[in-house]
């Protein structure tokens, strides 16, 4: 977790760092000769002297583009580690190898096809088991093979664009107040006092202290509980289905309940005028497992396996455009001092006997 | 305008064939501009319409004049494994086989009828592999019932003439 926290201050640093150069360069260079101020012959001399320069006629720019690309770093950087955030290794892994096997694909080489068709999903005779239309592809579940059970399922975590629009807020506003104090530390340095926006400095650093507190307290919310791993005995399900579920919750934290639920959602879209608006309604909501008083340890993980069944007469995955049924597994927690987490992992039901047996391993 | 299935529950299992037919009576030929049998699913309820034509006929003039029209005429396909019928709360999915009549006046005439794609079931497999018996011999023949089916009715049958006599 600090080693997170660190990773994401010091590509901040970079952003902010490079934005407050830039600015004074900026600042320096393109406005102050448009001011027109009669500097006293001692500051011209500073100015115009060779190490204010930047030790020659590009020094300047030499700095305003190591500035931009310290910006630039810090942006990838900053983004790459927040797109990841809460990844497990294997998923990390698996989405690397699905990338690599896609470009393979594209460009044209099919021994990489063949490798994984070999030891990912056997070939199926397509007569016995037909297309199923309408119901999503396996392929986009982003499942791997599990150590306990056949299959690790992949989640889909709840909060991330959040964290991606706070952290938006806290680098644009952070920014903004850097380029404002240049602005005010450049009037000072050249008798040129700001004094309205010096005053304005100080609410304007309040909200951006506001929005960093924010955006850490989201990071912390997503990679402070620690990975969940849910492996299954099979997958794709099917209605009347016995299967075997295994939960490892990691981290660190003590939890007030933790509950796995099963659950069947539809979901509607549908024009109202010129928006698109959805509904969803839960169709099916089976508690697998409700656990009070949890003690996750970083030496101890907290894992449970059982045994369920998926009932009888419910509807298949389904996906239309405007339409959608789908299954998943909800692992959610109240936890503290973390906030409460609910961790999504899509499952996919086929109609019954349909399914290809197929296997990771 | 007639359109019926094979089945009287009107319920078929998943990757079965469907059987069904249909007859257009009282029209003559020269008002005719082209028929169209389709097998489709759609959605229905708050979201917005789906639809998926899993199977498409059209008849145009041409091939109308070749079809005695008052006959009942075969559709016959394998019905697909997905979406089977459903009723939600948001929304149901029905399948249907939906005649549309072309008029040369320009109007429209469609007749559809509803059917079931319900759960492929083990017992019914037979289904898979259908006889190539023509339509007419198996369109709505009365469904044999076993005879535990049949007991009740016949029971009760029996006591009221009981009573009666």
């Amino acid at each position: 977790m600090r080693g997170i926290l660190g990773e994401l201050a010091f590509y901040l640093g970079l952003i902010l760092l490079g934005v407050f150069v830039l600015a004074l360069v900026i600042v320096s260079s393109a406005m102050m000769s448009r001011i027109g101020i009669d500097l006293p012959e001692e500051a011209r001399r500073v100015l115009e002297s060779n190490l204010t320069q930047g030790g020659g006629r590009w020094g300047r720019w030499v700095v305003a583009v190591v500035s931009v690309a310290s910006i630039a770093s810090g942006v990838f950087g900053l983004g790459y580690r927040l797109l990841h955030l809460g990844f497990s290794q294997e998923r990390l892994s698996a989405s690397r190898k699905r990338a690599i096997d896609e470009t393979r694909s594209l460009a044209g080489r099919d021994s990489a096809a063949e490798e994984s068709s070999q030891s990912f999903e056997p070939e199926f005779d397509p007569q016995e088991f037909p297309e199923l239309p309408t119901v999503p592809r396996r392929q986009g579940m982003n499942e791997s093979p599990g150590e306990r059970l056949r299959f690790r399922l992949a989640s889909i975590s709840t909060g991330r664009m959040s964290v991606f629009g706070s952290a938006a807020l806290a680098l644009g506003w952070n920014c903004l107040c850097l380029v404002l104090l240049a602005v005010v530390v450049s009037g000072w340095w050249y008798d040129m006092p700001r004094p309205i926006l010096a005053v304005l400095m100080v609410p304007f650093s309040c909200v951006a202290v506001w929005s960093l507190r924010v955006f850490l307290k989201q990071v912390r919310q997503v990679a402070g509980v620690g990975a969940t791993v849910v492996e299954i005995s099979d997958h794709p399900l099917q209605p009347g289905g016995q299967y075997e579920l295994f939960v490892s919750q990691m981290g660190k934290m003590h939890l007030k309940w933790l509950k796995i639920e099963l659950v069947c959602e539809e979901e509607s879209f549908f024009r109202q005028g010129t928006d698109v608006r959805s509904d969803h309604h839960v169709a099916l909501r089976q508690e697998l497992l409700k656990e009070k008083t949890v003690r996750v340890d970083p030496r101890g993980p907290w894992e449970q396996q059982l045994s369920f069944e998926l009932p009888e007469n419910v509807m298949h995955s389904f996906a239309a455009t405007n339409n959608v049924v789908r299954w998943r597994l909800l692992v959610s927690g109240e936890s503290r001092p973390w906030p409460s987490f609910c961790r999504s992992f899509p499952l996919l039901v086929h109609p019954p006997l349909m399914s290809p047996p197929d296997s990771p391993r | 305008m007639n359109v019926s299935v094979c089945r009287d529950d009107g319920s078929y299992a998943a990757g079965c064939q469907l059987k069904a037919g249909w007859r257009i009576s009282r029209v003559e030929l020269e008002e005719l501009q082209s028929v169209e049998i389709s097998v489709l699913w759609h959605t229905e309820g708050k979201g917005d319409e789906d639809l998926g034509v899993h199977h498409f006929q059209r008849y145009d003039r041409s091939d109308l004049e070749r079809l005695p029209l008052n006959d009942r005429h075969e559709i016959q396909c394998v019905l697909p494994a997905s979406p089977l019928s459903y009723q939600g709360h948001l929304m149901q999915i029905h399948w249907k086989i939906r005649v549309r009549v072309f008029l040369a006046d320009g109007r429209e005439i469609v007749a559809e009828q509803p059917f079931y794609l319900v759960t492929h079931q083990p017992e019914l497999n037979q289904e898979l592999i259908t006889d190539p018996v023509p339509l007419e011999q198996r369109h709505d023949a009365p469904q044999r019932k076993s005879l535990a089916a049949k007991l009740p009715s016949v029971i009760s049958r029996l006591r009221g003439r009981r009573s009666r006599s």
